[in-house]
């Protein structure tokens, strides 16, 4: 797995997370890749590294009032609020496709308390699917009042809720950090002491944007979180700045929509990128960036897609 | 990143497959002020598009504008493969894509979303578009004639101007309503239906337009006992379901106008 042929040369593209093998470094982001069906009609699952899937809270959750979203220069902002079927759905409804897909899955954890996010892991660990690959825990989303980003902005809170979903699953654990911080290394450090697999960063920064003619803003939520290429070089920035302090792989992510795009992470130190609002854009980029990341490597000379880190300082 | 179709209700079998290809452009060209008309050629992997459903075109290579728009079907020539749609310039996307030509080649994603419920046991219906709303309504009033249904199709815009010179229009037979009087009947198409059409049970009325215009056609259909179906436009980014940015309230929740719309029961939808 994860060894592919390219003008005689074998890379290795294979990403080691926790005690698994991710098949390749370019997954799709929570949020813009739905249950992984909704794209199915349109690209092959095969060429994707993993399916983070969109958020999973204990209940159904109908999200934010509208409107969710506005575009922004190179970007957009969205308002979402963690629409979501609920876990209990998710097991019955949407469990059972990703359970055929070729490509690693991720469920994407996110709750109001500590006690929400026990209970999502506890429930899809008892559904012991083996469609399941590891878990993302959200404890960076700006448009909920609960949870999310106050979780992602204390460490204490961080290492604590790491350590107990730890103790919970075998499965890799990730944890999805906020980029609204003022020193990711401290949200990162206690995400790796309290057992975490992995970061992956970063999540939406926050943003706003008034409409002047009718005097308000122009999402429903008054705020949102601002994604696309206008947020890469903090999301480059932050990957630099977390892939040092801590010695678990960092997932990169912000704005990629080339393979040129990914590369910035990967020599910044991630070790796998997610692709998230380019999928809105062109559902195909997942699969360019992969076929330029391995083009890359081949004209580098690398073996492996874990060596272009070693090419930056 | 609005949609402006009118399509379908409950039940969203009709459309086929959605694919994403590279579409030639055939024609593209100003019908109107600020209004465009362009036709396009429609992949051999794709579905063959229904009234009320919509594509997604990525009008640049570059990151601004960022997001695909999404344009409601205007017309479908199954013999030649073409496909229409009806666009008015707001915006640099728009902008972009008014300045495609003949021969050109553009990204496109469709068909999707759901389609007008047209048919069965319906016998009389009345199709309503605003402005930028008449797309999706053409496609609806020539599939409905060609089922049978006794059709009158009603237009408004705000002045003579805007009045499409476009054969799918002219073929269409609209009763035309200004705002200004300048041409037609004077006044808006509420208005309009309001002094001379009736409506009653046995009636279907469709609508695709500004929302203000879409809430009064609801509130005439349910004095009326008329079914109304209206498709409904809304800020998208995926187009695809996957996102649940474009969502509108209804009595069942909020649903997906790129997913389960743009088409909705009109008597389902919570106005804001």
């Amino acid at each position: 797995m994860g060894m592919s042929d390219m003008k005689g040369m074998s890379v290795d593209l294979s990403v080691k997370i926790g005690s698994k093998l991710l098949p390749n470094p370019v997954g799709v982001a929570s949020g813009t890749f739905g249950y992984g069906r909704e794209y199915e009609e349109l690209i092959d699952l095969k060429d994707i590294g993993a399916i983070f899937t969109k958020a999973v809270t204990v209940a159904p959750r109908e999200g934010n009032t509208p409107p969710r979203i506005v575009e922004t220069p190179s970007g957009i902002l969205n308002s979402i609020g963690l629409a979501n079927v609920g876990v209990d759905k998710f097991i019955a409804d949407k469990l059972p496709f990703l359970k055929t897909v070729p490509c690693a899955v991720v469920v994407n954890v996110a709750g109001s308390t500590e006690d929400e996010y026990h209970q999502v892991i506890e429930k899809l660990e008892s559904a012991n699917d083996d469609g399941i690959w590891g878990y993302e825990v959200n404890v960076s989303c700006p448009n909920v009042r609960h949870g999310g980003l106050a979780f992602g902005t204390d460490p204490a809170q961080i290492e604590r809720l790491t350590s107990t979903l730890r103790k919970m699953t075998k499965r890799p654990l990730v944890m999805k950090l906020t980029p609204n911080v003022t020193d990711i290394t401290v949200i990162a450090k206690a995400a790796e002491a309290g057992g975490a697999d992995a970061i992956s960063l970063i999540n939406t920064l926050v943003g706003m944007v008034i409409n002047v003619k009718e005097k308000r803003s122009a999402l429903g939520m008054i705020t949102g979180g601002l994604s696309g290429p206008a947020v890469r070089p903090v999301g480059v920035a932050l990957t630099y700045k977390a892939s040092r302090a801590v010695s678990i792989p960092v997932i990169g992510m912000g704005g990629i929509m080339t393979a040129d795009d990914a590369l910035q992470y990967l020599l910044a130190g991630a070790s796998a990128v997610q692709i998230g609002t380019a999928n809105f854009v062109d559902p195909h980029i997942p699969r360019a960036v992969l076929e330029g990341i391995r083009a890359y490597c081949v004209e580098q000379g690398l073996g492996s897609v874990g060596d272009i880190r070693g090419l930056f300082d | 990143m609005s949609v402006c179709g009118c399509a379908v209700g409950p039940g969203n079998g009709k459309g086929g497959g959605m694919g994403q290809f590279r579409a030639t452009v055939a024609s593209n060209r100003r019908i109107g002020d600020g209004f465009y008309e362009m036709a396009l050629s429609w992949g051999a992997m794709a579905g063959a598009p229904h009234p009320g459903q919509f594509l997604t075109v990525r009008v640049s290579g570059d990151t601004v504008p960022l997001l695909r728009r999404p344009f409601a079907f205007a017309g479908f020539d199954e013999a030649a493969r073409v496909a229409s749609v009806i666009y008015q310039v707001r915006g640099r996307g728009t902008e972009l894509l008014a300045g495609l030509a003949a021969g050109e080649e553009i990204d496109v994603i469709g068909p999707l979303g759901n389609v007008f419920p047209v048919g069965g046991d319906d016998k009389r219906a009345v199709a309503v578009a605003g402005g930028v709303g008449l797309g999706p309504i053409l496609f609806l009033v020539s599939e409905l004639r060609k089922q049978g249904v006794e059709t009158e199709f009603v237009f408004g815009c705000r002045g003579e101007a805007l009045i499409p010179d476009s054969a799918l229009f002219r073929d269409a037979g609209a009763r035309i309503c200004t705002d200004d009087g300048s041409a037609g009947f004077r006044g808006n198409v509420v208005e309009y239906i309001n002094t001379n059409i009736k409506l009653d049970g046995g009636t279907v009325v469709y609508g695709c337009g500004p929302e203000v215009m879409l809430k009064s056609l609801c509130g005439l259909t349910e004095r009326s006992g008329a079914k109304g179906w209206m498709s409904l436009e809304a800020m998208m980014a995926c187009g695809v379901g996957a996102c649940m940015g474009c969502v509108v309230k209804t009595a069942s929740g909020y649903q997906r106008v790129c997913k389960e719309g743009p088409v909705f029961d009109g008597g389902e939808i919570v106005w804001g």
